[in-house]
């Protein structure tokens, strides 16, 4: 019998949709430009810029709504491959490679270099081990991919509990940087800026589900580049007379050295007593931007660039995202896409970093003669930069100026001193890649609970259709993560970091086995997946009384023995266990085909044709 | 689907999946080999200057962005032939 395949047809108007969506942006910008000319204040221009754009994702969210499983989680199986990209994109930046990245880039300069690399390394890991695979295979979440690989409940249902743990990590970095950022623009309290964002990706995550997410997070990543692209550019003209800070910020290089000595920075002591990585809390810059391996060393770097990595190539949140184009090359293509968009990225933020750290120092090693900078009052208000003269000298030092790590890429537009609206621009950029990762982890979050543990569980379909059950777990995971980030303070770079090595440990191992070797069975699976989690989640929880996994280098090198020793525990149990059943084999045989029908809908197909014919 | 199937000698099958895995392997060591060996050699690299930055430097923030974007492009294409081609041997066979 041959499944009847679907129309898989792609709107042909995405493109003028989209320019539209990307002219409406530039247009509202200009305007508000005007208007601040005109007079109108900060805080109106803040809210506008930042509410009219939200406001149009919900719309875009709202006119993707379905009803339809297959369009809920796989978006109809028609997103064309650049468009699959941008959300790839969105998904592994996120808000915390926006302000947190950058913020770390700009305290520790080159150590910090560890952690893009690892997410461009990372996707391609994914496009050449796992998406093409995934694709072939069409389920809709990853845990539904191994129970169907290895035809076993038990390994959907723990795949599905285990990612929690990354998914959730991430979901509430992303939450809570872009509670921080509405709650400084527009302005409301922490509390409520918490409420409406989780109110927001639980809304676009409900109506449409991949679909939705699909086309408000397109709209949301089209947003944010424009609004990263254009502060930046006129900073860096106004800096380098060049629109392109990524090739240019390199002869800012000596300047930025002499504002260094000036401040009274010197070269760090590898090994010192210094927090390896920036905190949340306001702290001083210490370490030279050029400075190579000073707070990390070479073997920490290494570690961390390949937890990040291997923990990128296995988010659980960007492989739910490899049924969605057209075909397996499709897919292929897509993440190359998204790379090259992460890649653009990720040479992009050391340049915010480097201008911020120039106008900073610079301007602050004339404050003897000239007075304290214009910017200080601004940024002080918002609780961005603080400085005050400890030691009476006149001079305010690197050690006296306190800078809030996630609000450096905020604070470039007003140290340059450009109108305030590339700084609400800069700040709606940020919250619309934030509000498109968080959409993305919840709506993984939630699916997988809904469709791997619920649906599998609970066998009588009429007491929780489908999409409810998604609805329902999609809600409750919003409100779970909201009441979280009321009662905790979160470090969205270092909870990102965690719940990278998290994914790296549990999913890297059973996916490298599930589809790279025949020879891997259910039980192999189980055992990769838990040796993996419980060895990562031991050494984070009491190995860190002893020490162990204390900084972002210990969890990178714990993850990774955790990914060995996973591994092992897989090939052991494959090895020593019942031989792989017959399905198993012949599963694999036709994941591995380079083209034909979707294995997931040919089943699906295969179960509906008997309902049909009766 | 059936397991017969699968273990029944294949060469069409067998060649796409030897060079489906070399190519994976090649990817993937080229990409990770290029990162190692920066890092190692980073502090001398940082000696010499390329474009105004210090080359180690610029390696690690964009230079090897820049090998892993095309190594991920080259991977697509050549992927796609060596798909094109059992495509092509399963229809003749």
């Amino acid at each position: 019998m041959t499944a009847q395949s679907r129309q898989r047809t792609p709107n042909p108007h995405l493109g003028a949709y989209y320019g539209i969506v990307a002219s409406a942006f530039i247009c509202v910008a200009i305007l508000l430009a005007m208007a601040e000319q005109l007079g109108w204040s900060d805080g109106t221009i803040a809210r506008w810029l930042i509410l009219l754009p939200l406001a149009l994702y919900l719309v875009i969210a709202v006119a993707a709504r379905t009803l339809d499983v297959e369009d809920f989680f796989a978006s109809g199986r028609r997103v064309p491959q650049v468009y699959n990209a941008l959300l790839l994109a969105a998904i592994t930046v996120g808000g915390t490679g926006f302000f947190a990245y950058t913020g770390a880039i700009f305290f520790l300069g080159f150590d910090a270099l560890a952690i893009g690399l690892g997410w461009t390394c990372g996707l391609l890991l994914a496009g050449v081990l796992f998406v093409p695979y995934l694709r072939r295979a069409g389920a809709y979440t990853l845990p539904a991919f191994l129970g169907q690989r290895f035809q076993s409940r038990e390994t959907r249902i723990a795949a599905s509990a285990l990612q929690v743990m990354p998914t959730a990590l991430l979901l509430a970095a992303e939450l809570s940087i872009a509670a921080t950022v509405a709650s400084i623009f527009l302005p409301l309290p922490y509390w409520l800026a918490v409420l409406m964002v989780a109110a927001f990706v639980a809304a676009t995550g409900i109506l449409g589900g991949m679909r939705a997410l699909t086309w408000s997070g397109s709209a949301e990543f089209i947003g944010g580049a424009i609004g990263l692209a254009v502060p930046l550019i006129v900073v860096s003209i106004m800096l380098t007379n060049l629109p392109a800070p990524q090739f240019t910020y390199g002869e800012m290089f000596g300047s930025l050295r002499g504002a260094e000595t000036a401040a009274g920075m010197s070269p760090v002591e590898s090994g010192a007593s210094e927090p390896i990585m920036p905190q949340i809390e306001p702290m001083s810059a210490a370490k030279p931007f050029l400075q190579s391996f000073g707070t990390i060393g070479e073997s920490g770097f290494f570690a961390l660039f390949l937890c990040l990595a291997l923990g990128t190539a296995a988010l659980p949140s960007l492989l739910s995202r490899s049924g969605v184009t057209f075909s397996v090359a499709d897919q292929r293509r897509s993440t190359a896409w998204a790379l090259l968009l992460v890649a653009l990225f990720v040479i992009t933020a050391p340049s915010i970093a480097a201008f911020a750290k120039l106008l900073m120092f610079r301007d602050m090693a004339l404050a003897p003669t000239e007075g304290l900078p214009a910017w200080l009052s601004g940024l002080s208000h918002a609780q961005l930069v603080q400085a005050r003269d400890i030691n009476g000298d006149g001079t305010i030092g690197a050690g006296e100026l306190l800078i809030t790590r996630d609000g450096v890429a905020l604070t470039l537009p007003t140290l340059a001193g450009v109108p305030y609206v590339l700084t609400a621009l800069m700040a709606a950029a940020g919250l619309a890649i934030a509000l498109a990762a968080a959409a993305s982890h919840l709506f993984t979050l939630g699916a997988s609970l809904a469709d791997d543990i619920y649906s599998t569980l609970e066998q009588r379909p009429v007491a929780l259709p489908r999409l409810m059950a998604a609805w329902a777990a999609i809600a409750a995971v919003a409100l779970a993560t909201a009441v979280f980030l009321f009662i905790a303070e979160v470090d969205a770079l270092r909870t990102a970091i965690t719940a990278f090595a998290f994914a790296a440990a549990t999913f890297f191992p059973v996916l490298l086995l599930a589809i790279w070797w025949p020879r891997c069975t259910a039980w192999g699976a189980l055992a990769s997946l838990g040796a993996g989690f419980g060895v990562l989640f031991l050494a984070v929880t009491v190995g860190a009384l002893f020490g162990v996994a204390e900084t972002v280098a210990g969890t990178g090198i714990v993850s990774l023995i955790a990914v060995v020793l996973a591994l092992g525990a897989g090939v052991g149990a494959s090895l020593y266990g019942p031989a792989p059943t017959d399905f198993e084999t012949s599963y694999y045989e036709e994941m591995r085909k380079p083209d034909g029908e979707t294995i997931f809908d040919l089943a699906q197909a295969r179960a509906a044709a008997p309902a049909e014919e009766d | 689907m059936t397991a017969q199937a699968a273990e029944t000698e294949n060469p069409v099958r067998d060649r796409h999946q030897l060079r489906t895995l070399a190519v994976a392997v090649t990817t993937v060591s080229a990409a990770l080999c290029a990162v190692a060996i920066a890092i190692i050699y980073a502090i001398a690299l940082n000696q010499l200057w390329f474009l105004h930055f210090p080359l180690g430097f610029y390696l690690l923030a964009q230079g090897l962005i820049f090998f892993i974007v095309f190594v991920s492009f080259w991977y697509v294409r050549v992927q796609e032939r060596i798909d094109h081609t059992r495509t092509l041997n399963e229809e003749i066979a």
